[in-house]
């Protein structure tokens, strides 16, 4: 990731796309609403708003690019000073290679940033200009100087991820390492480049963190608060009897596995638990997030880091139930769930999945702080085997696109207002079928929480 | 709560602790105050802790946090507690059930919940 990244939730980018990207005789521009935060060193800006100009708001002037009334930014400076949001001018350049400011572009935008950053003070503010493939920009973000930036990278949200420009990785890999899996992943370097945490690294979580390491991700990040007891030997990859007893963290134990497989990814252990802070700032900085976790607390805490922060989440969980049965008949239910989720799509809580109700059942109606976490619930390696990897395939979608990169929201339709990407686990029939699931136009939680970013604090 | 109380808090937490050490965050049509530094009581470790003060127009109470890792007079780290997320950050919840209202202000609210770590569980 370049210095400054913005990100644009699924919708919000088509959007964005579509309002800029026009063949015209002037430029089109429209007005990105964002938040932002600091992840590493860089600064994540999170889209949130696009509005675009109507034809009446342009001035047809003959000699900028675009020009337009001053009332027609009315609307994007009130609901970003409402909303406390930083106001981003974009427009594009169509063509390949390069994008650039025009003196014209910046002298604009030299003008405008520090007007915008009047009225909504501790926020990023700029212009930005896209080109097919990079964009650049003139930015003032809080507490510095505002400058041009020319290396602007620019996260799409869609069917996959889709960066400008495409990041490279710190390491090349060994091309014949990985040759015979070229066909699908294309460009080695998708993977060698990308940073994923798995949250839960027993029985689901460890056969994701195995096969992420063997298709030569660059860096996994492994999250488990835990250690290895011998209830875990039947299905945690990767452990030994000695784990057992020497308590090993189940982080180690990770860290031992991708070393063994030799492909050089590199293991980032937090022993910790979701949001402690140093589990929260590893996750921040994660391209895609894959949950296996226990408990509906945690997913809807990564729910909310995903959507905060705009990062993909893939969750993962197998519930397997005794059932009354005649004597010939399946004693077991066998569910399960990989829901692939992209921000701006569905969310846990549109689907179901998440409600106050199931979070208060969880805790027996008390609060946070007196949930105990679930022991001895059934599992078997096979079936957490199984969602594990359908949830590395949804990954290795996310960052090779190998079943396409469109950023056009109708391109995950499953049918109807049905979006890809919600697939349950029938154990006994030996199923794993997509459901789908829909965005819920009015939910609380995608409203508060999408691109939300973190907390801006200012003075009283 | 009203939005009349919220704003009053703001303002009464600012007399009361200085403006220096008030900052205040919007988030998802909440208010989130911080108060940098409130003391605790002799023993706790560390002996002051940044405070989150959640003000909700929806909720009847405000919710309080402080920062992850607090321990009680006693030494011990509380009981029933959890790091949660609020705006984005890890704060430490704490089980802590004060009758109150409104009426009685916030600047009892924190008093109420700075005894919380004299207790010892």
């Amino acid at each position: 990731m370049t210095n400054v990244q913005l990100r644009l939730p699924l919708g919000l980018g088509h959007e964005l796309e579509r309002a800029v990207f026009t063949k015209g005789q002037r430029e089109a521009v429209a007005f990105c609403l964002v938040s932002h935060a600091r992840v590493g060193g860089a600064t994540v800006l999170v889209a949130r708003k696009i509005l675009s100009l109507g034809d009446d708001d342009y001035l047809d002037d003959g000699v900028h690019g675009a020009s337009w009334r001053g009332t027609a930014m009315l609307p994007a400076i009130e609901s970003a000073m409402r909303e406390d949001l930083g106001i981003f001018v974009v427009h594009a350049h169509d063509f390949s290679g390069q994008a650039r400011l025009s003196s014209d572009d910046l002298a604009s935008a030299r003008r405008l940033v520090p007007m915008f950053a009047a009225r909504v003070p501790g926020r990023p503010h700029g212009s930005v200009v896209l080109g097919r493939g990079a964009a650049a920009g003139f930015l003032a973000l809080p507490n510095e100087h505002a400058r041009v930036v020319n290396d602007l990278s620019i996260r799409w949200m869609g069917k996959a991820i889709l960066d400008w420009p495409r990041p490279s990785p710190e390491v090349r890999r060994d091309a014949e390492v990985f040759d015979r899996q070229a066909l699908v992943v294309g460009n080695q370097d998708c993977l060698a480049g990308a940073r994923v945490a798995v949250v839960g690294l027993c029985g689901g979580g460890s056969h994701v963190v195995q096969q992420l390491t063997h298709q030569g991700i660059g860096t996994v990040i492994g999250v488990d608060p835990d250690t290895s007891d011998l209830t875990n030997l039947h299905r945690q990859v990767g452990m030994r009897p000695s784990d057992a007893e020497k308590k090993s963290p189940k982080t180690k134990i990770m860290a031992r596995l991708v070393k063994s497989i030799g492909t050089g990814t590199r293991f980032i252990g937090v022993f910790g638990r979701v949001p402690e802070p140093e589990v929260l700032e590893a996750l921040k900085s994660a391209d895609v997030i894959v949950g296996c976790v226990d408990n509906l607390h945690a997913r809807a805490d990564l729910q909310e880091i995903a959507w905060r922060y705009c990062i993909p989440y893939v969750d993962v969980g197998v519930s397997i139930r005794p059932r009354p049965a005649a004597e010939h008949d399946a004693r077991v239910t066998i569910g399960g769930n990989v829901l692939v989720l992209i921000p701006g799509g569905y969310c846990m809580w549109c689907a179901g999945f998440l409600s106050d109700e199931k979070l208060a059942a969880e805790t027996d109606g008390k609060g946070r702080s007196y949930f105990q976490g679930k022991k001895g619930e059934a599992q078997v390696i096979s079936f957490n085997g199984l969602v594990a990897s359908q949830a590395v395939t949804e990954v290795l979608q996310l960052l090779t696109a190998f079943r396409g990169s469109s950023i056009d929201p109708s391109s995950l339709a499953l049918e109807g207002d049905l979006q890809r990407g919600a697939l349950k686990l029938d154990g006994v029939r030996g199923t794993l079928e997509d459901w789908g699931a829909k965005r819920r136009p009015q939910c609380p939680a995608c409203d508060r929480s999408l691109g939300a970013g973190s907390a801006v604090w200012k003075a009283a | 709560m009203t939005p009349t109380f919220v704003t009053e808090a703001v303002q009464v937490l600012r007399n009361r602790y200085g403006d220096e050490q008030i900052r205040t965050a919007g988030d998802g049509g909440r208010t989130l105050v911080r108060v940098s530094e409130v003391e605790l009581y002799e023993g706790c470790s560390p002996r002051s802790t940044p405070m989150l003060l959640v003000l909700d127009p929806g909720q009847p109470k405000p919710q309080v946090y402080v920062q992850p890792g607090q321990l009680l007079a006693n030494g011990k780290a509380p009981r029933s507690t959890s790091v949660v997320m609020v705006g984005g950050e890890s704060w430490l919840q704490f089980s802590f059930n004060i009758p109150w209202e409104e009426s009685m202000g916030i600047i009892r609210f924190v008093a109420a919940a700075r005894q919380r770590f004299v207790q010892h569980d």
